[in-house]
């Protein structure tokens, strides 16, 4: 019994050194829904340029990626996180509007186009991606590759299509912005007669990837950093920009916020900065075909730019809320058969 | 004394677990500060009616198989001379060490693989599949450790009147019958609370809606509301079954205190070896050798790439779990003494409800009410983490202490009383003793569902660090395919190491053989 009394008294004491011991006040916290094989090396070379310490919190794909959101919300009355970095502008929106975020104007982000900035610096994006058609090269002729999203709606695609749960990530953003560009009743139309042709919706956008590159599908909407993967890993892929000639590709951008009454605010910002550099959207650049925000970063060749890209026009802040008004109709319409 | 240990225990469980899952509930019934019942209303709308039922549907099937699929190999394992039994039994074991997840993406590829099957995985009937095999292995060993405790007196008195077959209809079957039917409501209640595997085939259930109604609306009060519903179902099979059972064991493991009467195996057995194989092909090879296949379809430096992203969580994961599963031994044995010696059963009612509250109400909990400026030394470090695995397995580690403890007459302790023994030498030389293989099994399995524990960690886990689901779940968006099947071999690898050196520990401190008898 003292032996084992001992043992416990042991185990108690570790288990409280343990638990006090990577407390450091020269540190900053971040929070990321962006896929943590792109984002950890841009975090520890901060580490390492700057000798602050980051504690990372990085998202599943199992929880759609909501797990970091739903903690940012529920930690609001004592926030342990300083900066929040988004795969898209939505989620930065719904903290902005939560009351959860603070204004940051970095002077890093002078040349980034306003569009791609809220207006009262809740979030600055940075790095974009694009919503891509995604299609297996052994299944689909570049010829018969689909230009438009309403060729999608073509009888000779039925059964062909897939994309990601719409309740959920970019794809959710990405029917946002058909209602938000074109008319509500034009965007109800086009998800009717997506449902018609058989549009199969899969878990995540790697799902959607995933099941192209294994040919159980010709073609699907999905981001390019995933598209861009795969075809780098040998797959036999390809990946178009859609409607080029009118309505514009769906151009996302990362965000960075900065978190309310965060513990370590100014090396929060300082974070904010070095992610908003020109260095960082290069690496992006190279690692997942993020596409740079900023005027004359050199990139890959093989890398997509924004100056050949037609960008749909919309306005973010908007195109979120339109998101909220719609989501019941997207979950009943996910539903139907 | 006894009573002082008692009011800690409960007080500590109050203020760790109950407490958090409180403030949930009752923000569930308020709406802008006035008191409301409308989000329980929305349950009874025609679609959310028709998802619990498809819910309810798809976990009695799966209870239903995984109980009559474990049983089968309960009793072939168990009352039989079958050759390899030992191995059987362990390799058997392995889909519980897998994240369910993983196991659904391996069938998925499987099908994939072989160009068909497409129509059948990504429907409820796969769902179905999946589950039934991932649980198999508990009915296995609810139902095994029964018919281990039967005493071969009942069948060697029954031999001398009947044949083997009448044994065991009219001997063996009724006395496992709380086994069996213990089994199917844990895999039932498992069933109906699982939303990965479910969510990665498309099909829509209760509890991808709750989720749903958490992440995509960001409605918390309505979601905890659907998850109230979905333990009332759950409370409602418990009392069903004391009503029925009356005090019968729930979950037990085997007391070697007697022989156990093995049926001699002729020619059949090749028959058997044959039908253990092939199941054992359906439940473990195929996951495994599908994620072999793809790990070695990337490089060969794939798996050095794999365990250096996993070396730095490897201690910080088994610690944690060796610390949740004491914490579970402690307070599982409290509470199950309470249950059990003192007649207070409504104990396991409040515990069946924590263990059917889904894991991110328990994490979204857990961060209200740590996380403020007084209880910030708990949410920032790792006992955040430990907490969140006591309030997920405490109802187990306590089911599986309680009948233990329920096969121990009490008049062994009173005789020690009357000899003038306090309550805690009565307990140290006494109860321990005799219950000590069913304390370590209590451990085991508490260890191992602590291991592979996602849903609340992912919500509380200290920035900065991580542990060993969390990583391959973090690294899986994006990263090549090998890789993330690589890290899955490697952490079951670290499963079954770390349960050697358990098992190896049991037996240096107890000094007997070990088995999985």
């Amino acid at each position: 019994m003292k032996n084992i009394k001992q043992i416990l008294l042991i185990i108690v004491l570790i288990m409280s050194a343990w638990n006090c011991s990577e407390k450091s006040s020269n540190e900053v916290v971040v929070y990321t829904t962006v896929d943590q094989i792109f984002s950890d090396p841009i975090l520890k070379d901060f580490e390492q340029e700057t000798g602050i310490k980051i504690k990372a919190l990085f998202d599943t794909e199992e929880t759609k990626s909501t797990g970091v959101l739903n903690r940012l919300i529920a930690e609001k009355d004592n926030p342990q996180c300083d900066v929040f970095w988004s795969g898209d502008p939505v989620r930065a929106i719904i903290l902005k509007n939560k009351g959860i975020t603070i204004p940051y104007n970095s002077p890093a982000a002078s040349d980034i186009d306003d569009n791609f900035k809220d207006k009262e610096f809740h979030w600055i994006g940075f790095s974009a991606r694009a919503r891509v058609l995604i299609y297996n090269t052994n299944l689909l002729k570049s010829e018969d590759v689909p230009n438009s999203i309403f060729d999608l709606i073509k009888e000779k695609y039925k059964g062909q299509v897939a994309i990601a749960n719409p309740l959920f990530g970019t794809t959710s953003f990405h029917f946002a912005s058909w209602f938000s560009s074109l008319n509500d009743e034009t965007a109800k139309q086009l998800l009717t007669d997506l449902k018609t042709n058989k549009i199969l919706i899969a878990t995540s956008n790697g799902d959607v990837k995933k099941r192209v590159v294994q040919g159980e599908i010709a073609c699907g909407l999905t981001d390019t950093d995933d598209a861009f993967v795969a075809k780098n890993e040998g797959a036999p892929v390809d990946y178009v920009f859609l409607d080029q000639d009118d309505l514009g590709n769906l151009i996302i951008p990362n965000t960075l916020s900065l978190i309310k009454e965060s513990p370590n605010s100014e090396n929060g910002k300082k974070l904010i900065d070095y992610l908003l550099s020109r260095e960082t959207e290069a690496k992006l650049a190279i690692s997942c075909a993020q596409m740079p925000l900023h005027k004359g970063v050199q990139v890959p060749v093989s890398i997509p730019s924004l100056d050949n890209i037609l960008p749909m026009k919309i306005d973010y802040n908007l195109t979120a809320k339109k998101l909220e008004e719609i989501q019941t109709f997207l979950k009943s319409w996910i539903e139907e058969n | 004394m006894k009573k002082t240990i008692y009011i800690i225990t409960i007080f500590a469980f109050l203020f760790l677990v109950i407490f958090p899952l409180l403030t949930m509930v009752v923000s569930s019934f308020f709406k802008n500060g006035n008191f409301t019942l409308e989000h329980y209303l929305y349950v009874l709308n025609k679609g959310t009616l028709f998802l619990l039922l498809k819910s309810i549907g798809l976990a009695f099937a799966v209870a239903l198989i995984a109980t009559l699929i474990g049983g089968f190999f309960a009793f072939t394992l168990t009352k039989t001379n079958l050759p390899m039994k030992n191995i059987f039994k362990l390799i058997f074991l392995i889909p519980l060490f897998i994240s369910p997840y993983i196991i659904a993406v391996s069938w998925v590829d499987f099908f994939i693989m072989f160009g068909n099957g497409k129509l059948f995985i990504y429907s409820p009937f796969g769902v179905i599949f999946i589950l039934s095999l991932i649980f198999s292995p508990l009915s296995m060993i609810i139902i095994s450790s029964s018919l281990a405790n039967l005493s071969a007196r009942f069948e060697e008195a029954g031999l001398m009147m009947t044949t083997n077959f009448k044994i065991i209809t009219k001997i063996v079957l009724p006395l496992i019958k709380p086994a069996i039917i213990s089994s199917f409501i844990l895999v039932f209640v498992l069933s109906i609370s699982e939303f990965s595997v479910p969510a990665f085939l498309s099909v829509n259930v209760f509890t991808t809606e709750i989720f749903t109604q958490f992440s995509a609306f960001y409605n918390y009060d309505l979601a905890v509301a659907n998850s109230i519903v979905l333990i009332f179902i759950c409370v409602s099979l418990l009392l069903a079954e004391r009503y029925y059972l009356a005090d019968a064991p729930f979950l037990s493991m085997s007391l070697k205190s007697h022989k156990v009467k093995l049926i001699e195996l002729k020619r059949s057995k090749y028959f058997l070896i044959f039908i253990h194989f092939s199941y054992l092909s359906l439940s473990v090879i195929i996951p495994v050798l599908v994620l072999s296949i793809q790990s070695f379809q990337g490089n060969e430096a794939i798996f050095g790439k794999a365990f250096s992203l996993l070396s730095v969580n490897i201690i910080n994961s088994v610690f944690y779990s060796f610390t949740g599963a004491i914490f579970l031994l402690f307070f599982g044995f409290v509470f199950a003494y309470i249950s059990e010696r003192e007649k207070i059963k409504s104990i396991n009612l409040v515990l069946l409800i924590t263990f059917g509250i889904p894991s991110t109400v328990l994490g979204i909990g857990l961060i209200k009410f740590f996380n403020t400026p007084i209880l910030n030394f708990i949410y920032s470090g790792y006992w955040i983490i430990v907490i969140g695995y006591l309030g997920r397995f405490i109802f187990i580690a306590e089911k599986l202490i309680s009948n233990t403890i329920k096969q121990i007459p009490l008049s062994f302790e009173e005789s020690a009383k009357l000899m003038g023994a306090s309550f805690f030498l009565r307990i140290k030389k006494v109860l321990f003793p005799l219950i000590s293989d069913g304390l370590f099994g209590a451990f085991l399995i508490s260890f191992i569902f602590c291991l592979g524990e996602l849903g609340t960690t992912i919500l509380v886990y200290p920035p900065g660090t991580s542990v060993m689901p969390i990583k391959v779940y973090t690294i899986m968006a994006n990263a090549p395919q090998s890789l993330t099947s690589a890290m899955s071999l490697i952490v079951l690898l670290i499963t079954l190491i770390a349960l050697i050196f358990l098992f190896t520990g049991h037996k240096i401190l107890t000094k007997q053989k070990w088995s999985l008898d």
